[in-house]
């Protein structure tokens, strides 16, 4: 009965725009009509790392919106731009100041508005405009951890030279063929051309000819040395606490990790030296949510609590100053240095290649790596 | 005209009856077709358009051209030497990989087929009861994932995987053996396992279809169990026995979950190089290029494949 005094009320024109709306809406048919902000929201869409898609990394943002954003795991930052410019809707993603600009140059982020963020203020100064957070004079990464990347090893079944001096050569030497693993990045090339005499400065831009040999000489034996490429950092945990491997191009949580486990591990400073980076999280123009949705998330991130989980949890740095008040000393210890300018002052800062330069080292590691027999 | 319209009635009732059996036998077929174009035909004609622009950094280049296709063959002085054999080519990386996917790829559907013979054999000679269930059983490993049976692989031939655990509790060798995972190896051997059980069922087939009374005949006339395997059994199960070595064959040259899972470097496949092309390089017209080459390839394969073991003659046998 209902639908034909409907019919028949619509016939005679005697119908409201309001209850056509209505009986519109329960066919779904109603939302084409209403104005964009008052459909439900679109569920954030985040690129992560593997690992970073715990809650406990974001409880703020869970808190507020009572559900965690969609994530899309990535290898690493060349996968996720690949899948970006695919058509991917992404909202947020977490590159690292030697990635970041590539993401810019794609024209794929935007600028963020750092008055939005309740805790930039607390953020090392320093890290507020360091190269990276700050790119062509926008802030295009809000910074949120740091650390760093070195050589792992086990020295309970390592060999004393090498302990004496630890060098990055042994991923490019046959006597430690099939004991070692690098990490499955194009690092590989650069890291050896560091071990051949290179300074960090010339070889991270590497092109055409020198590259390709640098390619064949070093990408080779490390493809060749190593047991096998990690690409995720479980598999070569697992790896290194079974023994299977007694060496790794590691960050600072599988040390961390494996002390947690009891297992006997040591985080090197090479004679080539040892690599900082920091990360963070970037505003991307592909994304469908709200907008607020995306720097509550990146607020959720800068959080001290946050970086109070990411400093006990995996050895981490934060970029908040605040998470270092509210840690466990103990974590702190561990650290050992806990301010970032300082720590870059000791090591090498990953430096951003040009697109040209990045674009080459893809495709002689891909080749390095299909040659491999 | 007047002819014309005297004849209609019949002509028409006559070309209306061949229209709607035409439209009839459309409109059966229409959800397949319709599934075919939009999931196949026009994909596939995307990627041959891909495959003749250029991507220029960020940027697609539309302006069409061979380029993709030319990189691939253009010579070079200096040989890349390969496995003791030089390759002549400035990118010899697709041509290599090429190569030693098909070559993966044949060892595979090889040792399918010794394996699934026997098991197809058994299930259409020896089976007399519950025939049903013996199939069911032989379906069991599609129950599971692809991706897991893929995985378990790599358990088992980890290092502290089950053969190694196994042989180290045993006794028989004190560390375990390292050669086991991460080689072209235990991709093929991965390939083989995983793809055994769809050979069984067309090779089960046709041998169900052979009549029996021609073995009888052939024993009758004095062969023994051998010749008469070779001479009756073999050639009447040759459709079957082809088609199962086609649907492994095919499939796996451009696989790459499994390379990607237990292969490691040394065991990458043509189908890890598009996908990096694709999702790494960002170079998704040369990944375009290598998919459609690898496509023709295939076929030529297969085409040589079919002549050389004379298809022609099997089918003219048939009919």
């Amino acid at each position: 009965m209902q639908r034909i005094k409907f019919i028949d009320k619509m016939y005679q024109g005697k119908l409201s725009r309001r209850q056509m709306m209505q009986a519109a809406s329960a066919f779904g048919v109603g939302s084409l009509f209403l104005p964009r902000q008052a459909r439900a929201a679109e569920v954030l869409t985040c690129l992560e790392w593997g690992g970073y898609d715990a809650p406990e990394y974001f409880q703020a943002y869970v808190d507020k919106y009572g559900a965690q954003p969609n994530f899309s795991i990535f290898a690493g930052e060349e996968d996720a731009l690949a899948k970006v410019l695919a058509g991917f809707a992404g909202d947020v993603m977490h590159p690292c100041n030697y990635s970041v600009a590539r993401f810019v140059n794609a024209g794929v982020t935007k600028e963020i508005d750092t008055s939005r963020l309740t805790h930039w203020p607390d953020i090392f100064p320093n890290l507020q405009t360091a190269e990276g957070v700050v790119w062509d004079g926008k802030v295009v990464m809000a910074p949120a951890d740091w650390g760093n990347s070195s050589l792992a090893y086990r020295p309970d079944l390592m060999d004393d030279d090498f302990k004496a001096d630890p060098t990055w050569e042994i991923f490019y030497d046959e006597k430690y063929a099939g004991r070692v693993s690098m990490s499955d990045n194009e690092i590989a090339i650069t890291i050896g051309a560091m071990v051949g005499g290179m300074p960090y400065d010339e070889a991270y831009k590497l092109e055409g000819a020198a590259l390709e040999a640098a390619a064949k000489e070093w990408g080779t034996k490390a493809v060749n040395v190593s047991k096998f490429l990690w690409t995720d950092s479980s598999e070569v945990q697992q790896a290194m606490a079974s023994g299977e491997i007694i060496a790794a191009y590691a960050w600072n949580d599988l040390v961390a990790n494996l002390r947690g486990q009891g297992i006997p591990v040591e985080f090197s400073t090479p004679k080539e030296g040892m690599f900082t980076w920091f990360c963070g999280l970037t505003l991307l123009n592909t994304g469908k949510a709200d907008e607020q949705a995306a720097y509550d998330f990146i607020d959720a991130w800068l959080s001290p609590e946050t970086g109070k989980t990411l400093i006990e949890g995996s050895g981490y740095g934060h970029a908040n100053m605040k998470s270092f008040e509210i840690a466990d000393p103990e974590a702190l210890a561990n650290m050992g240095i806990t301010d970032p300018i300082e720590m870059m002052k000791h090591t090498i800062v990953f430096k951003t290649p040009s697109d040209a330069v990045q674009e080459g080292f893809n495709k002689v590691w891909a080749d390095t790596k299909a040659l491999k027999y | 005209m007047s002819i014309a319209e005297e004849t209609d009635p019949v002509s028409r009732s006559r070309d209306t009856a061949a229209i709607r059996r035409w439209l009839r036998g459309y409109a059966l077929l229409s959800p397949a077709l319709v599934v075919m174009i939009a999931m196949l035909a026009l994909p596939v004609a995307a990627l041959v358009l891909l495959s003749f622009w250029t991507q220029n950094g960020f940027e697609l280049d539309r302006t069409p051209t061979l380029a993709n296709y030319a990189s691939l063959v253009t010579p070079s002085a200096e040989p890349t030497i390969w496995f003791g054999i030089p390759f002549y080519l400035s990118y010899p990386v697709p041509a290599i990989l090429m190569i030693k996917s098909i070559i993966m790829s044949l060892t595979a559907t090889v040792a399918v087929i010794l394996l699934a013979y026997p098991m197809a054999y058994f299930l259409a000679f020896r089976v007399t009861r519950n025939k049903a269930m013996w199939i069911i059983l032989i379906t069991i490993p599609f129950w599971t994932s692809y991706l897991l049976r893929v995985f378990a692989w790599k358990i088992v031939l980890g290092f502290n995987g089950a053969i190694n655990s196994g042989l180290k509790a045993i006794g028989i060798i004190d560390k375990p053996l390292e050669f086991l995972l991460y080689n072209p190896g235990a991709v093929t051997l991965t390939l083989a396992h995983s793809w055994v059980a769809f050979a069984i069922l067309p090779i089960y087939v046709s041998l169900e279809k052979i009549d029996r009374s021609l073995l009888e005949a052939a024993s009758d006339l004095g062969d023994s169990r051998l010749r008469r395997f070779l001479r009756v059994t073999l050639p009447l199960s040759a459709p079957g026995t082809i088609a199962a070595a086609l649907l492994v064959f095919i499939p796996t040259v451009g696989d790459y979950v499994t390379p990607t899972l237990v292969g490691g470097p040394g065991g990458t496949m043509i189908g890890n190089l598009v996908q990096d092309l694709f999702l790494k390089q960002n170079n998704a017209p040369l990944g375009a290029a290598v998919a459609i080459v690898m496509m023709l390839i295939i076929a030529l394969v297969v085409a040589i494949f079919l002549w050389a073991i004379g298809y022609g003659r099997i089918r003219a046998r048939r009919q």
